[in-house]
């Protein structure tokens, strides 16, 4: 079925079962591989996306019920250059092996759109996303020097 | 005979004898412009098979091993351009080839694990950069008519001081090429590095590609041509297809083919999520496991009968501890659980493969690339000489990636349907075809002598092989795995008596090595067990250590840092500490944990850790490490376990699988001292006194001792 969405400021129309979570599109259909798979249920946060600046769990969200929604994906964070969230991450030298940031970094960006200055508690509550490296402290403490 | 040369034998009578994992020696080297095969531009010029120089003064370095994280990629490729006195600037590194000159050089087979990469590689690293140094001197010193004492190298320049004269690498490269590898090459004293070492940390490589979404991952792989695979395995761990029925699958939107893999059955089709749909609507009928449809209750048995029986090899025998014991006033006897395990790395399982008339090619987030080769050699029944192995970037590890089954899942669907195949599992379907970190069952005796000090350890563990799936030498029944052994059977301390003895448990469950091997379970025994022994004089646990440590400079200083740092018996009132020690890995290390109860709930405050590797390369680099194993460690020690129902394991998910989360994420604070001779690991150091100083914590807030893991079980929660 043909499905048109808006990603990265972009119009796509693709042929896929209206079913298909928009991880999924915006990986194999797309090629935006920047978003990742990592339980497939919803519980660990690395497929967030923002579907008009609200952070999206896209493993969990078919395609079909997006509509007119926007789509941004980690390759679109920031705009012509890095976000401040992606400078920090860094300079602080956040990741480890990595693949669980773009989910963090996306769940954070749409934190800061929302409460530019969260305390460490508010944080903790939002960014529930996982990382089996450990990365957290780094993490908070990346989000907390963007907040400033 | 060497090691090298006794593995190599042992792996060629494995591959006579047909075992899956046998390894064939590729026979001779492969020169330096098959290993620049990839990616070799013409104005290249190879000055040994690691490091290349372009005509434009670029420098591409060969990564002989697998980035997951642990900042190889940047350290390994630091190590070499130090030496070589390379424009740091203008380095490019690129994941090596599976091939002889990458390959580990006392064990002979190319891998990433073990914390050993730095301490394995190091001596050959500066050998090859300071080689190539040599040759680049040596052509300027043949272009300037000078000595090459004459000369100095910076930063990809070679200078004549006297005359003022200088040229860069990129112009000497291709006459360097051709001059003979110095033997030996002059090597940098410490003193002289200038990217690693000395307190240094280098941003790490590949950090910009994993902020903004462009590191490429093995799930991220774009073959032309390429489909897609899913996999739904057996029910039952061993067991295997009856019969498939595809008929409907077949029809479905996408699908290209159904490939049954034994115990296993693929969907392939043009997407992931095609296939992934289709193997939920798959018939398959399953014959079940040998075990058939065992829970926790049968394993446990199982331990429970080899702990009770008398089948022990002995892994250490250090004086007479059954004797001292069968003497002592009072024996302290306590048993020890630490649980099964799953690696879950947050990137599941997968592979590419392309196979075709001349042989395969991968692209995979491996940590075992030789693995592969040998593994698709036998099941493709080719010449592992045909099998490519391209290595992506790896979205964590911990020893699962050594082995080299999703790959063959993925040759075996790309050889039926003529194709590149990526082969994606699912999350339910890498914990279901993990091959688990077993459970480790302890009976630990211990008595003190008159000085309170203990005198007299004996050990009995029961735990399934974890180094076999990925041992040159095959492991059998009644032989000692000595990784599982690993932080029992040698003690830091001065103890005088020390027995282990180990039983190799056979149980219908796959396992191997998993990050902390046996120095997880192992170090959470010894070092509880310690602080009930100083208990029994009311010694300060910290103090305690001391004593035992005090022939030790090196291991003392460790100690001692980290007690500083952590205000050791200065706590806040409300607060304990608690105290573990380690040497593992060939690195001391000292972990101190600080909690305070709230409403019966444990709040983490503060994990302080010291560590003593040698030498550290890169600061910053191992201090996330460290910290980020904290995490590991808590997590093992705190929540998750996997239990068996019906066959097989009953965790497929993070839901069921808890791992530990920002929120219970302390104050880490992290320092390195270099006073050990001799270089130690990073990589799997920082889970393993967490454990056991947290238990410690524990006890002392409570009075309560915990010997079972996770704590989660025994009503431990998190405040």
């Amino acid at each position: 079925m043909a499905i048109t969405l808006s990603v990265n400021g972009a119009s796509h129309t693709v042929d896929v079962d209206p079913d298909t979570p928009l991880l999924w599109v915006l990986r194999d259909h797309l090629g935006l591989t920047g978003t990742k798979f990592g339980c497939g249920t919803a519980l660990c946060g690395a497929c967030t996306v923002h579907v008009d600046g609200e952070a999206v769990r896209s493993c969990v969200m078919p395609v079909s019920s997006l509509g007119e929604g926007k789509v941004t994906t980690i390759e679109a964070l920031g705009a012509e250059r890095l976000h401040r969230l992606q400078q920090a991450w860094i300079d602080l030298q956040v990741p480890q092996c990595g693949y669980c940031q773009p989910g963090f970094l996306m769940a954070a960006a749409a934190l800061l759109a929302q409460t530019p200055k969260p305390t460490e508690a508010e944080i903790e509550a939002s960014i529930t996303n996982l990382c089996r490296c450990g990365t957290y402290a780094r993490i908070k403490s990346a989000i907390l020097a963007v907040a400033g | 005979m060497s090691i090298a040369e006794r593995s190599s034998l042992s792996r060629r009578k494995l591959l006579e004898t047909g075992a899956a994992a046998g390894v064939i020696l590729v026979a001779g080297r492969l020169g330096s412009d098959e290993v620049l095969g990839q990616g070799a531009a013409a104005g290249t010029a190879a000055l040994n098979a690691w490091i290349a120089v372009n005509r434009d003064g670029t420098v591409t370095l060969q990564c002989a091993h697998s980035e997951m994280g642990q900042g190889i990629e940047t350290t390994f490729a630091a190590i070499l351009a130090d030496e070589l006195e390379a424009d740091w600037t203008r380095v490019k590194v690129v994941f090596s080839p599976a091939a002889p000159p990458f390959r580990h050089p006392v064990y002979n087979w190319q891998f990433t694990g073990n914390a050993e990469s730095i301490r394995s590689y190091h001596a050959l690293l500066r050998k090859m950069g300071a080689a190539a140094r040599e040759m680049l001197v040596a052509a300027a010193a043949a272009r300037f008519k000078v000595e090459p004492a004459a000369l100095t190298t910076r930063e990809g320049v070679v200078r004549h001081a006297q005359s003022g004269r200088s040229i860069g690498y990129g112009t000497l490269a291709a006459d360097a090429a051709k001059l003979p590898a110095p033997e030996p090459p002059r090597l940098k004293p410490a003193s002289e590095w200038r990217l690693v070492g000395n307190g240094r940390s280098l941003p790490r490589i590949d950090i910009p590609a994993k902020v903004d979404g462009t590191a490429v991952y093995g799930i991220d792989v774009k073959v032309p041509g390429m489909v897609h695979a899913a996999v739904i395995s057996a029910p039952t761990i061993g067991g295997t297809i009856a019969s498939v029925d595809h008929a409907l699958v077949r029809a479905m939107a996408g699908v290209l083919a159904v490939v049954p893999l034994g115990s296993a059955v693929a969907v392939v089709a043009e997407h992931w999520w095609q296939a992934r749909v289709a193997i939920e609507k798959l018939s398959v009928s399953w014959s079940d496991g040998q075990a058939g449809r065992f829970d926790t209750g049968f394993i446990n048995g199982l331990y429970r009968k080899a702990l009770a029986g008398d089948a022990w090899a002995v892994a250490e025998h250090h004086g007479d501890a059954a004797a001292v014991l069968k003497r002592a006033t009072r024996v302290l006897e306590a048993e020890y659980w630490s649980p099964w395990q799953s690696h879950a790395p947050m990137e599941p399982m997968n592979a590419t493969v392309s196979v075709t008339a001349d042989g395969a090619t991968v692209w995979a987030p491996t940590q075992g690339p030789q693995m592969a080769q040998v593994v698709l050699a036998a099941v493709l029944k080719i010449d592992p000489e045909k099998v490519t192995v391209n290595r992506t970037y790896l979205g964590g590890g911990f020893g699962r990636r050594l082995l080299a089954d999703y790959i063959a899942q993925s040759a075996l669907c790309s050889k039926a349907v003529g194709r590149p195949v990526k082969l994606i599992w699912h999350r339910e379907e890498d914990f279901k075809q993990d091959v688990y970190r077993p459970g480790f069952l302890t009976r630990i005796r211990a008595s003190v002598g008159s000085d309170d000090l203990p005198l007299a350890l004996h050990q009995r563990i029961v735990a399934p092989t974890i180094v076999g799936p990925v041992s040159p030498v095959p492991l059998k029944p009644g032989d000692v795995d000595q990784l599982a052994v690993e932080g029992a059977r040698e003690l830091p301390y001065a103890i005088a008596n020390n027995h282990v003895d180990y039983h190799m448990l056979q149980v219908p469950v796959p396992t191997m090595v998993w990050r902390t091997t046996g120095f997880g379970p192992n170090t959470f025994v010894l070092e509880t067990v310690l602080d009930e022994l100083a208990g029994w004089s009311k010694q300060d646990p910290y103090r305690y250590r001391r004593r035992l440590l005090v022939r030790n400079a090196a291991a003392l200083a460790v100690l001692d840092r980290a007690a500083a740092l952590a205000n050791w018996g200065k706590a806040p009132k409300g607060r304990f500490q608690g105290i573990a020690f380690a040497d593992c890995f060939g690195t001391y290390l000292c972990q101190i944990v600080e909690i305070s109860l709230v409403k019966g709930a444990v709040k983490l405050h503060k994990v302080v850790s010291v560590a003593d590797p040698g030498r550290v390369f890169d600061r910053a680099n191992a201090a996330s490490n460290i910290e980020g194993g904290v995490m590991w460690g808590l997590t093992a020690t705190l929540y998750s376990e996997l239990t068996f129902e019906a066959g097989h394991v009953r965790e497929r998910n993070f839901d069921d699988f808890a791992i530990a989360q920002m929120s219970d994420t302390p104050e880490m604070v992290t320092e390195f001292l270099e006073g050990r001779e001799g270089l130690g690991g990073i990589g799997e150091i920082g889970p393993v006194c967490v454990g056991p100083a947290l238990a410690n914590a524990l006890a002392a807030a409570t009075g309560r001792r915990h010997r079972i893991l996770p704590l989660a079980r025994a009503g431990v929660r998190m405040a």
